[in-house]
């Protein structure tokens, strides 16, 4: 006996009553008519769990360490019931041959059904033997297990962006997944982690409703990376207010002000953390003292420290912030006025007489 | 070619290569080859490190105060530890004491995550070289739930609740759809545990991936999100306020009742299933004591866990600190971080080149310039590599030695230290622990060892976390609620020139970060992690790392089924991300 | 071309009427409520990056930050719609309201009087030339760094402002390929619109440095015809 996506939300205590309803709502959602509402109930009746393969390329592992932490659904719940994680690294059986032998397997018994989630990202320098697989470039297994795949969820933002090891002088060129897979629909998990229930949250989304999530302009899920931190921050009213952090501990620290002034990036920064918050809603980096440090961002580690509200530009090839820069131009420009008004004033108390005497203009 | 002597073992690879790759349940990308001789027993074995990021080279130039952050990122799974070595090397370095509640918080969340990453281990990357998961279905509930009364009185255990569970996994089994069991050693000779063991161990499997995720809001709460929670130079991020207006937006009561709480159930937890589970699953692999590798000859271990703030002498950490070289247990060396003849890394067998490869170099003055090449003996070509020719250049980790002798590190060794020392927090739970096996001593030079000690250690880690919240309340109580001391912030207060060191004992052992500052930039940056000690590759003179020789004299059931070999990797909790990082 | 125009004009009506009328009302209503506009927009942009100390009190009874970037938004609103209407009024006013719009890049005379222009700033020549409109040099300036710069400014600043609007806002859609033509991360906006500050103030220095010195030095009004339109030659 196969269990099916039906046996599954019925476990997870949806009725029969509210399975048939939602096929309905599948059906005139798909612009099919009420008519293709059993045929809906019936595939989702007996359709397998959607296999999942989960690939990891140079990556810290705690993209999974964070799908692991999810409450709801339990990542137990996800891994037993509702998906079939075939193939990952980090908590699958088997290992050598016996690993690979399920990549393979899964590629053509499920050609074009399966989901492919990347965890990091391949390293394109030295031919992508920065990371290995099975003797190989993780590249050529990455494009191998993408070819076939129905949808590749890039988790984190080393999948999504590069991470920390594409930081400069991204010495790999690490490099994230939609650079180097073109021809399938790619949903960018970023953050580093992502939110666990963020993550299981994709996935079910997925599952339930049969499609990929609407997606922003830089291929998020809108549900969840629609805003910014500072948009739905519980600081805000201090920010507004223009009450803030000062110094590390200082009385406002314990009053829980606003910490942009210690460099939050809250407000460059689009994520869940204000709003799910973390580990089931416990707390998040705001709410714990510490900036956001924008670990959602493509390429959050290069835009300066972490500690500067005002940050460094490195287009210029130094490291100075724009006030620094444009302080002193202006600086420089300032002086140079003063010093121009100066020689003006000298010239003119010379030559005062000489020019009143001089009607003429310098073409004439 | 053929064969050679080092650290006592007898090194021949001349007999059928067997390689393993990816190893899995690990963290990170790792390979294994072994070579067996005509009776399956492991005569040669060659450990690499398949991926490398850079870290290290990233990191020159940027803020030392930001180092953390990436440091964190070099793993993911003993996250923070990482973080915690840094702030420590950049406060050495620029001479920054932190508040006392400050080293309570650091050290609450370093014992949180000794005890997640043991927990985890053991039951998620572990368990399945030792549990048999399809003998399971063959269990019946009653016997199992027998079984886990008669060991713990954790609550879940009446055969109803094997029953469920045991029906849940049918189904799961029926489907067809194995998912990460699929293609698992089931029903391999090595297997021993009883259908009753392999339930309850199944059943815990499931328990402790649930309660794994309450441990680990301690670094939520302190550190805003787990994995990668905050941290900072000078002390913690989170201010402490239980008195006044606005503590709301604080460590508040609130917050410190929640991580009271959590403490509780860990202590519940390791000491009611892991403990119990552990020791039960021991009973039966009681004959199975491969594996000690070099655990019985160098182990070393930089001490943690400061009681006091601010004091990283060994009589103020809790954690032991020493070596022990050439098996002389007599003798504990002390080891100081700073001295250039002591920790030293080689790259005579590692993907990274140095001016002159017959030398090893101290951190400080640690180079990473990687150096792709592959030794002439090698089989396949540069990006279809079938087997390694470990003469030549063949891992992306290097080799740390300390003073020039290979070392194991990680809770066996601490154990061995600690016990050693005649420290009674160590020795009296490893003679119980001995004593209810009845095994000898030397049963714990072995992978048995290992897995014990570090049951063991997530016991005391989840007591030290109630010792170092109580005394912080003092603390608290005592009117002192400073968390962080901001008189050098700012990189204006610093000199031009500095260097640090930071260590900390992280759940795979030793790991220290050092640091060199100029002009408040990273000048160099160097990290030498506990996976670069275990799973070093050959140094300059041949010897092996502590991976390698675990692996050695080891007999394998079926040579197309690695498990013997995953299970003594494993024992390490190898961690590839950190060792190479 | 405009400035051999301009030449002619001025020396044709020099000596006729000794005044020429060269800014029109609109324009001259658009100059000053710019300049207000961006003294407003460069001040409290300072402030949104570098505020100001914390204010005490309840975060209820506070709202100085909001006002600031509130201030900052309804200037810019009005810079951005007043250069509109400049853009406009180049449409349908004099020939000198082009001037800052087209510069004639492709004459070699024009580029010789920004060269000679420069001379004259250089103390390298006795005496500049007159112009009814700007001078070259001037005209120049004021297309890159005024004209460019506030295509600039707008497009960051509309682009920041579409991330408190929301994706699919009007900003957003107009303006959020900015983000991701920096690599996506709004941050790098944040600092290049702040540069673009540095950069405006810098202009302004410089601008209104030039025009009291033309003032007072070139022998024909500046700052009055801005006020009145009316250029006057002083011979
Ligand atoms: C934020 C400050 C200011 C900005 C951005 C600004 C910008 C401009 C611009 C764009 C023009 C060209 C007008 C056109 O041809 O359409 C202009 C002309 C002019 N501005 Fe300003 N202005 C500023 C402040 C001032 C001030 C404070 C003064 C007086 C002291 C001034 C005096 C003039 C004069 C005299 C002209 C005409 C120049 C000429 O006839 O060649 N401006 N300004
Ligand atoms: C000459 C024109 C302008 C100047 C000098 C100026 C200056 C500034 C400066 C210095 C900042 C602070 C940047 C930072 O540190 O993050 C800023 C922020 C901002 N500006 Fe402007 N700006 C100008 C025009 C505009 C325009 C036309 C808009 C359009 C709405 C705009 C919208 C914004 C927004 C949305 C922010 C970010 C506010 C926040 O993060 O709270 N600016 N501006
Ligand atoms: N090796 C290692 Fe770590 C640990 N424990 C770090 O220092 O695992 Ni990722
Ligand atoms: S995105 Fe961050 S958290 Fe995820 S694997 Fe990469 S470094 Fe780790
Ligand atoms: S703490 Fe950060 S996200 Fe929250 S209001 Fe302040 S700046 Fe915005
Ligand atoms: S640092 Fe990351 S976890 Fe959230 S609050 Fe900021 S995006
Ligand atoms: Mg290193």
């Amino acid at each position: 006996m196969t269990e099916t996506f039906y046996d599954v939300l019925r476990r997870q205590g949806i009725t029969r009553r509210s399975f048939l309803k939602f096929c309905s709502l599948t059906a005139t959602s798909l612009g099919l008519g009420s008519a293709a509402a059993p045929q809906i109930a019936h595939a989702l009746e007996t359709r397998p769990r959607t296999p999942v393969l989960w690939l990891h390329g140079l990556e810290c592992t705690c993209c999974s360490e964070s799908f692991i932490r999810s409450a709801h659904p339990l990542a137990k719940d996800v891994v037993l019931s509702m998906l079939s994680l075939d193939y990952d690294d980090t908590l699958m059986a088997a290992a050598g041959h016996q690993a690979e032998a399920i990549i393979e397997e899964v590629k053509r018994k499920y050609k074009g059904n399966y989901i492919l989630a990347v965890e990091g990202n391949p390293p394109l320098n030295e031919d992508g033997m920065y990371c290995i697989h099975g003797g190989r470039p993780f590249i050529e297994v990455l494009k191998e297990t993408a070819a076939d795949a129905k949808a590749i969820i890039s988790w984190g933002s080393c999948a999504s962006w590069g991470c920390v090891q594409a930081a400069k002088p991204n010495p790999t060129r690490a490099t994230p997944v939609h650079k180097v897979i073109f021809d399938k629909p790619i949903i960018k998990v970023p953050g580093c982690p992502p939110i666990a229930e963020v993550m299981t949250g994709v996935v079910t989304y997925m599952l339930t409703f049969d499609r990929i999530p609407e997606l922003d302009r830089q291929g998020r899920p809108k549900m969840f990376y629609g805003q910014r931190i500072h948009d739905k921050c519980y600081r805000r009213p201090h920010f507004d207010a223009g009450q803030f952090v000062e110094e590390w501990d200082d009385e406002n620290a314990r009053k829980g002000y606003c910490l942009y002034k210690v460099g939050c990036k809250g407000p460059t920064t689009y994520n869940a953390c204000s709003t799910v918050r973390w580990n089931n809603g416990v707390s998040f980096p705001i709410q714990s003292g510490h900036g956001c440090i924008g670990c959602s961002e493509d390429g959050f580690w290069d835009k300066g420290s972490f500690y500067d509200r005002v940050t460094d530009i490195h287009q210029f090839g130094i490291e100075a912030n724009a006030d620094k820069i444009g302080a002193t131009a202006a600086g420089v420009v300032g002086a140079s006025v003063a010093a121009h008004a100066a020689v003006t004033a000298l010239a003119r108390a010379r030559s005062t007489p000489g020019l009143d005497n001089k009607p003429q203009s310098g073409d004439k | 070619m053929g064969s050679y002597e080092t650290q006592g073992f007898k090194l021949d690879n001349t007999g059928k290569r067997v390689v393993v790759d990816p190893v899995t349940r690990i963290e990170g990308h790792m390979r294994v080859e072994v070579n067996l001789d005509a009776d399956n027993v492991i005569r040669n074995a060659v450990s690499t490190g398949t991926m490398w990021r850079g870290l290290e080279v990233i990191l020159k130039g940027r803020d030392p105060r930001d180092a953390w952050a990436f440091t964190e990122r070099i793993c993911g799974v003993c996250t923070g530890t990482h973080a915690l070595t840094s702030v420590r090397a950049v406060e050495d370095a620029l001479k920054i004491d932190i508040p006392e509640n400050a080293n309570s918080i650091r050290n609450i969340m370093q014992l949180a995550l000794q005890l997640h990453d043991h927990l985890v281990h053991f039951y998620h990357l572990h368990a399945l070289d030792w549990v048999d998961v399809v003998s399971a279905l063959k269990a019946d509930p009653k016997a199992t739930s027998a079984l886990a009364q008669s060991i713990s009185n954790w609550p879940n255990s009446s055969p109803g609740y094997f029953r469920d569970i045991q029906n849940r996994l049918k189904k799961f089994v029926e489907s067809g759809q194995l998912g990460p069991f699929m293609n698992g050693y089931w029903g391999n000779p090595a297997y021993k545990l009883p259908p009753e063991a392999n339930l309850m161990a199944v059943t815990h499997y499931l328990e402790a991936l649930d309660f794994q995720k309450e441990i680990v809001k301690i670094h939520t709460i302190f550190g805003g999100k787990n994995p990668h929670p905050n941290w900072l130079v000078g002390g913690m991020p989170c201010a402490i306020n239980v008195h006044d207006t606005g503590a709301v937006g604080a460590i508040n009561m609130e917050r410190l009742n929640h991580v009271s709480y959590i403490i509780d159930r860990c202590i519940e937890f390791v000491d009611q299933v892991y403990v119990p589970d552990l020791t039960a699953i021991a009973g039966f692999y009681k004959d199975w004591l491969h594996g000690g590798g070099i655990s019985s000859l160098s182990v070393m271990s930089y001490g943690d866990i400061p009681d006091r703030a601010n004091d990283y002498s060994a009589s103020n950490l809790m954690l032991p600190r020493g070596a022990i070289i050439n098996g002389d247990l007599s003798k504990i060396h002390e080891i100081d971080l700073r001295d250039p003849d002591q920790v030293q890394e080689f790259v005579t067998h590692s993907w990274y080149s140095y001016p002159d490869e017959t030398k090893g170099l101290h951190p400080w003055d640690g180079i990473t310039e990687p150096n792709f090449v592959l030794g002439k003996n090698t089989k396949g070509t540069k990006t279809r590599i079938e087997s390694l020719d470990e003469e030549g250049k063949y891992s992306w980790i290097k080799s740390p030695r300390w003073r020039g002798h290979a070392m194991e590190v990680g809770p066996l060794s601490r154990y061995i230290i600690g016990y050693v020392q005649n420290n009674p927090e160590f020795k009296e739970p490893t003679d119980k622990l001995l004593t209810d096996l009845g095994l000898p001593l030397q049963a714990l030079f072995s992978t048995l060892g290992r897995t014990a000690a570090r049951g063991l250690e997530a016991s005391w880690a989840a007591h030290k976390m109630r010792y170092f919240f109580d005394k912080m309340i003092a603390n608290i109580k005592a009117g002192d609620e400073a968390t962080a001391n901001v008189d050098k912030w700012d990189p204006s207060r610093w000199p031009a020139e500095a260097k640090g060191v930071g260590f900390t004992e992280a759940p795979r052992g030793a790991l220290g970060h050092w640091i060199r500052i100029k002009d408040g930039k990273i000048d160099n940056y160097q990290a030498v992690v506990p996976t670069t000690w275990n799973g070093s590759p050959r140094d300059d003179k041949g010897q092996i790392g502590a991976f390698e020789a675990s692996l050695m004299n080891t007999p394998v059931a079926k040579a197309d089924e690695p498990l013997e070999i995953l299970r003594t990797l494993h024992s390490f909790d190898p961690c590839l991300a950190c060792s190479t990082h | 071309m405009l400035a051999e125009q301009d030449a002619f004009e001025a020396e044709r009506q020099a000596r006729l009427v000794k005044a020429v009328y060269v800014y029109e009302a609109p324009l001259r209503l658009w100059h000053w409520v710019n300049a207000l506009a961006i003294t407003v927009l460069a001040i409290t942009g300072y402030f949104i990056g570098q505020p100001l100390p914390s204010v005490p009190g309840e975060a209820s009874a506070n709202f100085l930050m909001g006002y600031i970037r509130f201030a900052h938004f309804a200037a810019a609103y009005i810079f951005a719609v007043g250069f509109l209407g400049r853009i406009y009024w180049a449409l349908v006013g004099n020939h000198h309201a082009r001037q800052i719009f087209l510069v004639p890049i492709w004459s070699a005379k024009w580029w010789g009087e920004v060269l000679y222009e420069l001379r004259w700033y250089l103390f390298l020549v006795s005496e500049p030339k007159k112009y009814v409109g700007h001078n070259p040099l001037a005209q120049l300036m004021m297309f890159l760094f005024f004209t460019i710069g506030a295509v600039y400014m707008i497009c960051t600043g509309f682009a920041l402002y579409g991330e408190g609007l929301g994706e699919g806002s009007w900003a957003s859609s107009m303006f959020g390929w900015v983000i991701t033509a920096v690599g996506g991360n709004s941050l790098q906006v944040h600092s290049f619109h702040r540069l673009g500050m540095w950069v405006t103030v810098s202009f302004v220095i410089v601008h209104v440095y030039a025009a009291i010195r033309e003032d007072i030095m070139s022998r024909q009004s500046l700052i009055s015809t801005m006020v009145s339109g009316w250029r006057m030659f002083k011979d």
